[in-house]
């Protein structure tokens, strides 16, 4: 079955397409497609895997047409980038409401 | 009883004409909608107002709709498409969008939340990552649609226009090999 393996950077990205035999798990594709030689910093231990989008784990049997995904961490926090968004936004309202008081 | 062989007789009848009918009959698919969506530039951008490339294709070869909706095919599309129909050439229309040079998305990483909403815009899988995880695109896969920019909640995402110095255009692929003594290619860009 044809299924590619995929990982990225902002400026460098591969993606894999190679053919393995039926029933083969996520892991076998990774190490497969001699991804892990190319970019030395994936550690299967550390970066999560998944198909399409969707988190699975290294033991995940894989179906024709699968695309396997190597992530990446986020820089941002989350909840921070939310607080700062929030922030922001009560502090145009905190303007206004200064502005309907004076008028 | 007799009612019984009779129906069953009426429906042997149809589903005679039925099956004769369906080769009688047979339709090809159009290979003139195949010609026109050969010429068209795969964007899947929308701006057409088709969903995408080959709905337009389909309603151009039906006649339905101008040569000219497709702006990131351009000038030049629109001459390659009079050309396949054997009409006269009319100006893109402006009111869809104006010709860009081609350009790629390219993720903040320091503001990306993992929210995945642009994942789920992509016409064409170009963005890798999950919930909570980086995104990042494939930049070979995109075809600079810009359908991630709006759904985007931390305005991460911004078009880079390709040219001869991005970085990202320079592509020195390579071949290693794979199971089954295969070779596979490696696009690293």
């Amino acid at each position: 079955m044809r299924i590619e393996v995929a990982y990225a950077k902002p400026y460098e990205q591969a993606l894999l397409s190679l053919e393995l035999a039926e029933g083969a798990t996520a892991e076998a594709a990774i190490l497969a497609s001699g991804i892990l030689q190319r970019f030395p910093e994936i550690d299967l231990q550390k970066n999560a895997v998944g198909i399409f989008g969707k988190l699975c784990k290294l033991e995940q049997p894989l179906r024709a047409g699968d695309r396997v995904e190597i992530y990446r961490p986020l820089l941002a926090d989350p909840k921070e980038a939310r607080r700062i968004r929030a922030a922001k936004h009560s502090s145009v309202f905190n303007i206004k409401e200064l502005l309907d008081s004076r008028l | 009883m007799l009612a019984f062989l009779l129906l069953c007789a009426i429906f042997a009848c149809f589903g005679l004409i039925l099956g004769y009918s369906s080769i009688l009959f047979k339709v090809d698919a159009d290979p003139l909608v195949d010609k026109i969506d050969a010429l068209l530039p795969q964007t899947q951008c929308g701006q057409c107002n088709y969903p995408g490339c080959r709905p337009y294709a389909v309603a151009i070869a039906k006649g339905e709709v101008g040569i000219n909706q497709c702006p990131p095919g351009g000038e030049d599309g629109v001459k390659a498409l009079a050309e396949l129909l054997g009409v006269e050439a009319i100006p893109l229309n402006a009111e869809l969008g104006l010709e860009k040079p081609k350009s790629v998305a390219l993720i903040d990483e320091n503001k990306c939340i993992g929210c995945t909403l642009c994942i789920q815009a992509c016409p064409v899988d170009a963005i890798l990552g999950a919930p909570k995880f980086m995104h990042t695109v494939i930049v070979s896969e995109c075809t600079g649609c810009e359908l991630c920019l709006p759904p985007c909640p931390v305005d991460c995402i911004a078009m880079e226009t390709i040219t001869e110095n991005t970085a990202f255009s320079i592509s020195d692929s390579y071949l290693i090999a794979g199971e089954k003594g295969q070779n596979i290619q490696l696009q690293s860009f």
